[in-house]
């Protein structure tokens, strides 16, 4: 029994502790870890995930909110698109094949890694179109001298429709769809990547709840699986968010898209072979 | 203008406050619960061993044990049942980022901002219709 236990906190760990210093969350790599190390089904693995992406969104989250970064307004009209989509999902994981899930997790791990490689400067707009404006999705950012830039916003059917995807490859897969995210704000909306991120931080949380309540009410939660990944993968995050100041991060990026592109290999042949 | 862009701004102040005060508070809570969920899995297994090796393997299997209530559930916890004790642990940590809609909500209707007081109960509402369905599915 301690062995079970120990190999899963290790794995938990080292998932939690990548997804922190790559920015794209422990549930990217403890999915394909359970499945390929622990043998775990497709569905433990996601309802496993999905609760230990709640827990690291709450850790990671105190920073940028205590920074001022977190945009709430923009959150909580998104979320209203990521709920939707996280419980249709969490719904239909247990009526997809498993080898539709594995193909979907696969080009999941490769548009992770191109939007790994493809960050981009922000294009701020200064005036957001009626629908923004009148939702107050505007802010404030610090500029590189400490000097406030306001932003405005824009594409908010464009973002929110992409927000839905995110929410349903979250409650299909057990991931935070951190990656989708902050794309529909920085790329779509035209939200400072630095806002996207800590706004897409503080909503995976909700995203993630919403899939693992699905899961937790069907009784598809491993409690015996899903505690030690808990445990695991916060631990593992809280120590990865440290580290990551130092480090290097373009060196830290290319490893990472190598890891993507060989899990999206891995979980791609393991679909060939369940057809 | 100026007269909207000091609500703008008090309401950008409120939010920014009640962000700050529930974030750690929600943290805190987090790891409350990940220290309790480890105390009962270090019991869980030094008094019933096998039973965990049990379940892993039924996990392996895709066999779930049956549904047990939430009242049930919360009994069992009652009793020191440690496996009772890390699953309610889970539902808990579950449900730490709901409360934070939930206190979104009650700023939003203090604010008497009407749209994002149906943002928020439209996501509140999500979630338990989520877990609804998924306790009939």
């Amino acid at each position: 029994m301690l062995e079970i236990l120990v190999g899963l906190i290790a794995l938990s760990f080292g998932a939690g502790f990548v997804g922190a210093l790559s920015g794209l969350g422990g549930g990217v790599f403890i999915v394909p870890a359970l499945i390929i190390a622990a043998h775990m089904p497709m569905v433990v693995a996601i309802g496993a995930s999905l609760i230990s992406v709640v827990a690291t969104s709450a850790g990671a989250s105190v920073a940028f909110v205590r920074d001022g970064w977190t945009n709430l307004r923009v959150a909580m009209v998104l979320e209203c698109a990521t709920v939707t989509g996280a419980v249709v999902g969490a719904l239909l994981t247990g009526m997809i094949p498993a080898v539709i899930l594995e193909v979907l997790f696969a080009l999941m791990m490769l548009q992770s890694a191109y939007f790994t490689l493809s960050k981009q400067d922000d294009v701020l707009v200064e005036h957001g179109d009626p629908l923004a404006r009148r939702l107050q999705l505007v802010g404030d950012v610090p500029d590189d001298a400490g000097n406030l830039t306001h932003y405005e916003t824009v594409n908010l059917p464009a973002g929110g429709a992409l927000m839905v995807v995110a929410g349903l490859m979250s409650g299909l897969l057990g991931i935070g769809s951190g990656a989708l995210k902050v794309i529909a704000m920085d790329y779509y909306m035209h939200i400072p990547l630095k806002v996207s991120s800590a706004t897409s931080n503080f909503m995976i949380g909700v995203t993630a709840g919403a899939g693992a309540l699905v899961f937790l009410a069907r009784g598809n939660v491993s409690t015996s699986v899903a505690a030690p990944v808990a445990l695991g993968v916060t631990a593992g995050a809280l120590l990865g968010s440290r580290i990551l100041p130092h480090a290097d991060v373009r060196i830290l990026r290319l490893v990472f898209v190598v890891i993507l592109v060989l899990i999206a290999i891995e979980m791609g042949w393991r679909a060939i072979q369940g057809i | 203008m100026a007269a909207s862009t000091d609500i703008h701004t008090q309401a950008a102040e409120n939010e920014d406050r009640i962000l700050r005060f529930w974030t750690p508070i929600l943290l805190w809570t987090i790891l409350l619960v990940a220290a309790v969920i480890l105390v009962f899995g270090l019991i869980l297994m030094t008094s019933k061993p096998d039973f965990y090796v049990a379940r892993f393997h039924a996990a392996q299997a895709q066999r779930f044990v049956a549904k047990t209530s939430f009242a049930e559930r919360v009994a069992l916890a009652a009793h020191g049942d440690p496996h009772s004790v890390m699953t309610l642990g889970l539902y808990t940590l579950t449900l730490v980022p709901l409360a934070r809609v939930a206190f979104s909500f009650l700023l939003f209707v203090k604010e008497r901002d009407y749209a994002y007081i149906g943002f928020t109960a439209y996501v509140l509402t999500g979630l338990i219709v989520g877990m609804l369905l998924g306790r009939m599915g």
